[in-house]
């Protein structure tokens, strides 16, 4: 009976790890609620990550490039397959889309300027464009997104590159969300829909279903800008070897690949946290698709998805991505979740300010994802685009950094043989040999037992020659 | 589809998709006939691409205001993007995406469409004098686009604006996540009408099988009947005597307003 009803803590039998204090929280929430949780940001739960990669710089069997003193180039071409003119890019970096409605006007101004300052590009994301962000842009992706909010093929005749928008990795197989607080008279208007209204976007197109019609679609699409420009297809980590193969039978210029660590505006947490693939398993199953259908030199990589420093850029690259996209971040650059004078972040959303998650409120006190007014005003167009491009610029020297201490003149010549895991399971996702060792797991069994399918059928062939000693 | 000019070896080398639809090289075959401002051409032996150039050619560098297109063979993104007023009359049938993004041009076509017609439209007229497929109009801002025959399901999907008029019935799932807009169906409906709609009216003729999710049916007014006359006395077709007209029951714009019994509404 003592047992039973322990009275003091050292008497306790242990806790619950699968029913923990937050998971007891959130059932009291939902049971209040009767709806599943929104929340913006990306995957909380601990997946197989970048960190678990490593770099194995040149020492004697490989020699170094001089930091500084020797050209490391990062000049990027995208979509160089049919468009008469690819997008250009001063560097391998680029700013994925993210929606006027989502993000305050301020907030684009700013990612398009400091986009711009370092000679990349910006997307518009799904609500349309903006005139001051395409003015401020000098390259940008247009969203041919489920909904078309805003669509209007005047827009398209001045985008630099078309991206498809078919799924992003964060929520696979789920269109946008906009609450309510942030659809305001304006955002509603581009998008002709009632203000006020939680905004779940479709989350498969109007005008087509399967990859037969999609390559249609392509074609109406290239039609109406008439080859000028690159097409994208951006689709969200999910069983990625299928579908990029399929996606490459479409016939896009550029496959665009968003990791399950992606974050978004607004989404629901169940969906953050169960759908989509890690990058890093996803990008050599892309790149072996596009081997497969013959296509690896025509079609352009980019991938996306909690990039956070010019390490997991560079490891994209040396997996297979031609150029990577970044979103959080480059939120995080312009200055959200950061303290700000007047912003009250522990008392109105219970968390710190590097801890806010709260995107989808639409009550961000950096005056980031917001379209509040008085907010808004707490962005500086000129100083976010000067952070934005310092950031940017701090990714490419970061990638630079380690392409010249791989040996490389170009930051793409990165490639799968200078990484090592550090994980059994970055090992087998990432397909590069535990570190130390020459073991790749699923690929090193695969390749002796392909040795002793050649060995066993020579010793037949031997054995069995008719010999009759 | 079939390729119209099938890719010499040094063409399938490099520049050719799988599927054989994309032609980055081509150029416009300069093939129309201009007579007293009306330029008229043969599509039968024209890739789209090429059909596309021929257009784009008289209208733009031009300057014709009316072209009439001959055997379009039921080919697929004809007459898409166009951004000029202009007449454009296609003796025939056009596949999926005909007649897309534009913003201006008046354009009629004789025979059938497949899917996806009119999609996105901005502004201007397109006529189709049969059947037209499914997703007619999807996603489509302004404008008005008639379908003098009858359409196949998902018609005016994510419609934002404009005027859908269809002569004959309409198939499931019509005005499915409708935003702005009207559509006027002469004849009768099939199950799913107007689900998940935002806005806009939809006018029915005939029998509706079924409302989708969040649509009701509203009193007509005499604004709505005035409309109903001016719409299809402009394109002649027969007004039914009665219609009926449905809208948004707006239950489902906020996550957070709905009762307990009717949340199994979204179920």
């Amino acid at each position: 009976m003592t047992d039973e009803m322990a009275s003091s803590e050292s008497m306790g039998l242990g806790k619950s790890r699968i029913f923990t204090p937050e998971v007891i929280n959130d059932i009291h929430v939902k049971a209040d609620l009767g709806r599943y949780r929104m929340r913006g940001g990306g995957i909380f739960k601990k997946i197989p990550h970048w960190d678990e990669l490593v770099f194995l710089p040149g020492t004697l069997t490989r020699f170094v490039i001089e930091g500084y003193r020797e050209k490391c180039t990062t000049k990027t071409v995208l979509g160089s397959r049919f468009a008469k003119n690819p997008l250009v890019l001063d560097i391998p970096i680029y700013i994925t889309g993210m929606s006027f409605g989502a993000l305050s006007l301020e907030a684009k101004m700013a990612l398009a300027k400091g986009a711009s300052m370092a000679g990349t590009a910006t997307c518009s994301g799904e609500g349309g464009m903006i005139p001051p962000e395409r003015d401020f842009s000098t390259k940008w992706y247009y969203q041919v997104i489920q909904s078309r909010y805003g669509f209007n093929p005047h827009h398209l005749m001045l985008a630099d590159a078309v991206e498809f928008f078919i799924g992003q990795g964060c929520k696979v197989g789920m269109g946008g969300h906009l609450m309510g607080q942030k659809v305001t008279e304006q955002v509603a208007e581009m998008r002709s829909l009632p203000a006020g209204i939680d905004q779940r976007s479709p989350a498969r197109h109007p005008d087509w279903l399967g990859p037969d019609d999609l390559s249609l679609k392509i074609q109406e699409v290239r039609e109406a800008t008439d080859y000028q420009v690159p097409i994208q297809l951006k689709l969200g980590a999910s069983r990625v070897y299928d579908d990029v193969r399929m996606a490459a039978k479409c016939g896009p210029d550029v496959i665009f690949l968003d990791g399950a660590e992606g974050g978004t505006g607004a989404g629901p947490h169940i969906a953050t946290e169960e759908t989509g693939i890690p990058l890093l398993a996803a990008i050599p199953e892309a790149r072996r698709a596009l081997e497969d259908v013959g296509l690896a030199d025509e079609i352009d990589l980019v991938v996306a998805g909690g990039i956070r420093n010019g390490g997991d850029v560079a490891k994209c690259i040396a997996l297979g991505a031609d150029a990577i996209a970044i979103g959080s971040a480059a939120l995080m650059a312009l200055g959200s979740n950061k303290e700000v004078e007047g912003a009250d972040y522990q008392g109105t959303f219970g968390v710190s300010a590097a801890e806010f998650y709260h995107w989808h409120t639409g009550k961000d006190p950096a005056g980031i994802t917001t379209q509040d007014p008085e907010l808004r005003k707490r962005l500086d167009v000129d100083e976010g685009a000067t952070r934005v491009y310092n950031f940017l610029h701090t990714l490419t020297l970061e990638v630079q950094m380690l392409a010249r201490a791989c040996g490389k003149t170009d930051v793409h010549s990165l490639e799968p043989e200078d990484l090592a895991a550090l994980t059994t399971e970055a090992s087998a996702m990432a397909r590069v040999p535990l570190a130390g060792t020459s073991y790749i797991p699923g690929v090193t069994e695969s390749q002796t037992l392909e040795e002793i399918k050649t060995l066993l059928a020579k010793h037949v062939a031997n054995d069995g020659g008719g010999s009759d000693v | 589809m079939v390729a119209m000019n099938p890719p010499t070896d040094q063409e399938t080398r490099g520049r050719n998709d799988i599927r054989g639809l994309a032609e980055p090289d081509a150029e416009a075959p300069k093939v129309a006939r201009v007579e007293g401002g009306t330029a008229t051409f043969d599509a039968a032996d024209l890739s789209p691409r090429l059909v596309n150039l021929e257009l784009r050619r008289l209208i733009y560098a031009e300057g014709i205001r009316e072209v009439r297109i001959e055997n379009p063979g039921a080919k697929h993104s004809i007459a898409v993007g166009l951004l000029a007023r202009c007449r454009i009359t296609i003796n025939g049938s056009l596949g999926y995406f005909g007649a897309t993004l534009g913003d201006g041009p008046e354009i009629h076509i004789t025979g059938r469409v497949g899917w996806s017609v009119a999609e996105n439209m901005m502004s201007g007229v397109v006529v189709i004098d049969k059947n037209a497929g499914s997703l007619t109009g999807a996603a489509m801002r302004g404008g008005d686009l008639v379908v003098r025959g009858h359409v196949g399901a998902r018609t005016g999907i994510d419609q934002k604006g404009g005027t859908i008029v269809v002569g004959g019935n309409a198939g499931s799932m019509t005005g499915f996540m409708m935003q702005r807009g009207r559509q006027i169906i002469c004849g009768d409906v099939g199950p799913g009408m107007g689900d998940s709609m935002y806005d806009g009216e939809i006018y029915v003729g005939g029998t509706v099988a079924a409302l989708g999710v969040d649509c009701i049916e509203a009193e007509m007014t005499p604004e709505d009947e005035e409309l109903l006359d001016r719409k299809l006395g402009i394109y002649r077709i027969d007004r039914p005597d009665t219609f009926r007209k449905f809208v948004c029951g707006k239950q489902l714009y906020n996550y957070d307003n709905l009762e307990p019994s009717e949340r199994k509404l979204v179920l």
